[in-house]
């Protein structure tokens, strides 16, 4: 008897807390299996070369830099980095994408890169956690004090080559990190993925000025605009900020800027912001390679092999092969039906339109301009998920960084393409939980804090779940 | 007396201090500062501004000096008052101006207190006629616009039609989204050259209508209308295009220290003789603000003549060099 009643009263529970415990909307997470990018684009072949110097680009985009005597070549790191090589930020879920879920850049003093007697890991760079660069958003003043009427915002290297083997008698200290984390004068971005760029590099200008002008008027607080490139005026579109006209110019920054190399259109090694300010890099920090510079340059010296192509692709330096193997990446391939099936993940994109999110992460970008690349580039849609504008998004996200015409509060329209498989949210990284991502598009001076209310306030649990599951779907 | 073993000590001392200060980060007040007492920054503060909203003066009204005090919006460029209903709040500011002329006057939600089930939101927004990225040259025609450029997505519920409200015309226009249930009600009239609209938001027609309904308790200037609203009266008579022509007696291009890319939106006001009164922009850096002002100040214009006698006139300039889509020209924006 007792057994019955106690089975009466556990399915009377189950009743009553069963519907929410079903309509709870959770973050589906990241989706595991195969990794949904990473392959070229379908034009990509070997009997026009662009296969050959895709994978070329590819491994040189995995190749491990070494200051100097690199028995590979692959010379010029440093003397400031923040890591090795290109995929070791770039590697989720496939070569080319972000951030992975073990931190290469905490085990860069037991694996060799870093000397642990002249550097620490910094307490941002954990383990598990977001793959990072740093910056300062003030220069300190001489008291040490963030001075918020001198923004600074250029990257803080991380690591210095000092103490390794091959850095001769450079000797370089770390930037301030745990004063700039305790005075709040410190902010985080983690890597885009580059999947699909070739597409987003070759979207002509008048089809971003018609989507937004399409997008006038919508009824949701929204209204973003351009960055614009600060020599030619056209629309530039890579970078959080936008700040980047092209792959090439965002390679070129990346290899001088994250990994310290000189190229051939950034020709010095880099200085921090602070030291620019000062005397520079100390003379005993500079052509560590010891064959002058720029550290990557055109090879001119190639020998021809038996495959005509793969002799071509040798011959750019790693610059130009970056961008093209970034711009033959082909964008990632959404699931149909996972996470929580078909009829969930269809519901969830008509939700995502219905409610606003779609006026700035605009799904389709019609048609890209004609291409001299390959044929996939060429009046194909962009599925990017982004109008490519710079939006204001509030207090809450803003990082008081300036790049180009894109002020602290101002973040280009993240394509939201490959969303299943990443680890890390937002600018920052600052989050792995979807929810929060979204939550983080409201505050004060936000153009997405309609949108967001829509989202949160007025669908059901049910719907909301919809949208995390085509989210998680892309 | 110190004995020698003393002095060889505070050398020794003094010697490791030296050293370690050799080797402790420069002060250099760059990257390497190093004070444990050292200032913290506020956080949540956007200290760090891209192109934003300035004016010459502190005095005039701007279209986004509008506040919530009291439960009550009060909006003295526009010169309307909305009375929040009981239990909704305005919990986040909007984003400055954009530099196509729209604004975000305020964003109104539920408050924790509020008790019914189904809920809702009220976005209070204004469109800057003159600098539009749309053809439209009224609040109709951009009402018309929006229900052109609808989604597949929603379903027109009601097309757009003249309504009457708080004893005024606006152009009022329903949609609603099937798959998300909700239902947004717009309700669009024109005050010195801009669209003025309320939006509202909900999956509870109800609500939207109690909303709508409280809505007779505001207070609005005479020239509201979905296609009437050019000012005149108590404010300048405004007008598109008005700096252009003959209307300009004399013109001193602004000299820009910086070459930059982006739109530079401008409002200005003309006074009866014909100087700038009043410079507003609507979105841009500082130094390209200073360039500006000081190039207006010396432009000189025809008075504007209505009924025989000079009045102050509004118009919008657009300075800067960014692409933008080409729009046809607007049919009546207070054109003359």
């Amino acid at each position: 008897m007792k057994t019955v009643k106690r089975a009466s009263v556990l399915a009377f529970l189950v009743a009553l807390f069963l519907p929410g415990i079903a309509f709870s909307q959770t973050d589906p997470g990241v989706q595991g299996g195969p990794a949904r990018a990473g392959s070229p684009l379908a034009s990509v072949n070997s009997s026009d070369g662009t296969l050959q110097f895709f994978q070329n680009g590819q491994a040189r985009f995995q190749d491990i830099e070494s200051v100097s005597n690199s028995p590979t070549g692959n010379n010029g790191l440093g003397p400031r980095f923040n890591f090795v090589q290109c995929s070791g930020c770039h590697l989720q879920p496939a070569v080319g994408g972000t951030g992975p879920a073990t931190n290469p850049q905490f085990q860069v003093i037991a694996n060799g890169f870093v000397s642990g007697s002249t550097n620490t890991i910094p307490s941002f760079i954990t383990a598990n956690g977001p793959t990072r660069e740093a910056r300062f958003p003030f220069f300190f003043d001489a008291n040490g004090n963030p001075n918020p009427n001198a923004p600074n915002g250029g990257v803080e290297d991380l690591f210095t080559v000092s103490g390794r083997s091959d850095a001769g008698s450079c000797s370089l200290p770390q930037p301030s990190f745990a004063l700039a984390q305790q005075t709040n004068n410190i902010i985080f971005r983690i890597p885009t993925p580059t999947f699909g760029a070739g597409l987003i590099e070759n979207v002509d200008d008048s089809t971003l000025l018609r989507n937004q002008a399409a997008n006038a008027n919508n009824n949701l607080g929204i209204s973003g605009t351009f960055n614009h490139n600060g020599n030619d005026g056209t629309i530039a579109r890579f970078g959080w900020k936008a700040q980047n006209k092209s792959l090439e110019l965002f390679a070129g920054e990346a290899y001088n800027v994250e990994m310290g190399i000189s190229n051939e259109i950034f020709t010095q090694d880099r200085p921090l912001p602070g030291e620019d300010m000062n005397a520079g890099l100390p003379a005993s920090c500079l052509n560590l390679s010891g064959s002058g510079y720029p550290e990557d340059t055109t090879n001119f010296t190639t020998k021809a092999g038996s495959d005509q192509f793969a002799t071509n692709a040798s011959i750019p330096s790693d610059t130009v092969m970056f961008a093209m193997f970034m711009r033959l990446l082909a964008p990632p391939t959404p699931s149909t039906t996972t996470p929580g099936g078909a009829t969930s993940i269809a519901n969830g994109r008509r939700l995502f339109s219905a409610i606003g999110c779609a006026t700035c992460h605009t799904p389709t970008l019609s048609s890209t301009q004609a291409s001299n690349f390959t044929a996939s580039l060429g009046n194909a849609p962009a599925n990017a998920f982004s109008d490519l504008e710079i939006h204001h998004m509030g207090t809450g996200l803003a990082d008081n960084v300036s790049q180009g015409g894109a002020g602290g509060d101002q973040f280009r329209t993240a394509p939201l393409w490959g969303l299943g498989q990443r680890i890390f949210l937002l600018h920052d990284g600052r989050t792995r939980n979807l929810l929060s991502a979204i939550e983080a598009h409201e505050s004060n001076g936000s153009e997405g804090t309609q949108a967001e209310l829509n989202f949160d306030q007025l669908l059901t649990s049910s719907q909301q779940q919809d949208v995390l599951n085509f989210l998680r779907s892309l | 007396m110190l004995t020698s073993f003393s002095r060889f000590l505070i050398f020794l001392g003094l010697s490791m201090l030296q050293l370690a200060a050799a080797q402790a980060p420069p002060q250099s007040g760059g990257d390497f500062s190093n004070n444990p007492e050292a200032k913290k920054l506020p956080t949540g503060v956007l200290l760090v501004k891209g192109a934003w909203s300035s004016a010459s003066d502190s005095v005039t009204p701007l279209p986004e000096g509008g506040r919530v005090d009291k439960n009550i919006y009060n909006n003295p460029y526009f010169g309307f008052t909305y009375a929040l209903s009981p239990d909704w709040v305005e919990k986040f500011s909007g984003p400055p101006p954009s530099d196509s002329g729209y604004y975000v006057l305020a964003q109104i939600r539920p408050a924790e207190t509020f008790k019914r089930a189904a809920r809702g939101s009220i976005l209070l927004a204004a469109q800057d006629l003159f600098f539009t990225l749309t053809p439209a040259g009224n609040a109709l025609e951009l009402v018309n616009f929006t229900k052109d450029k609808l989604s597949p997505d929603y379903k027109v519920e009601q097309p757009p039609a003249l309504v009457t409200v708080a004893g005024h015309s606006f152009v009022g226009f329903a949609y609603g989204s099937p798959v998300a249930e909700l239902h947004w009600y717009v309700l669009a009239t024109q005050i010195r050259c801009h669209m003025v609209q309320f939006v509202f938001t909900s999956r509870d027609d109800k609500l939207v209508e109690s909303l709508i309904h409280d809505m007779d308790k505001m207070t609005l200037p005479a020239e509201a209308g979905p296609i009437s609203g050019r000012g005149g009266g108590d404010v300048p008579v405004c007008i598109k295009d008005y700096a252009s022509g003959e209307n300009v007696i004399e013109r001193v291009p602004p000299v820009f220290a910086e070459r930059r890319f982006n739109p530079v939106p401008v409002r200005i006001i003309i006074d009866k003789e014909g100087k700038v009164k009043h410079v507003h922009f609507l979105s841009t850096f500082p130094d390209q603000a200073k360039a500006i002002s000081d190039a207006l100040s010396q432009w000189r214009f025809k008075p504007y003549l209505h009924d025989g006698h000079p009045v102050e006139v509004e118009t919008g300039i657009l300075f800067g060099r960014a692409p933008r889509m080409a729009t046809s020209p607007s049919t009546n924006a207070g054109t003359e």
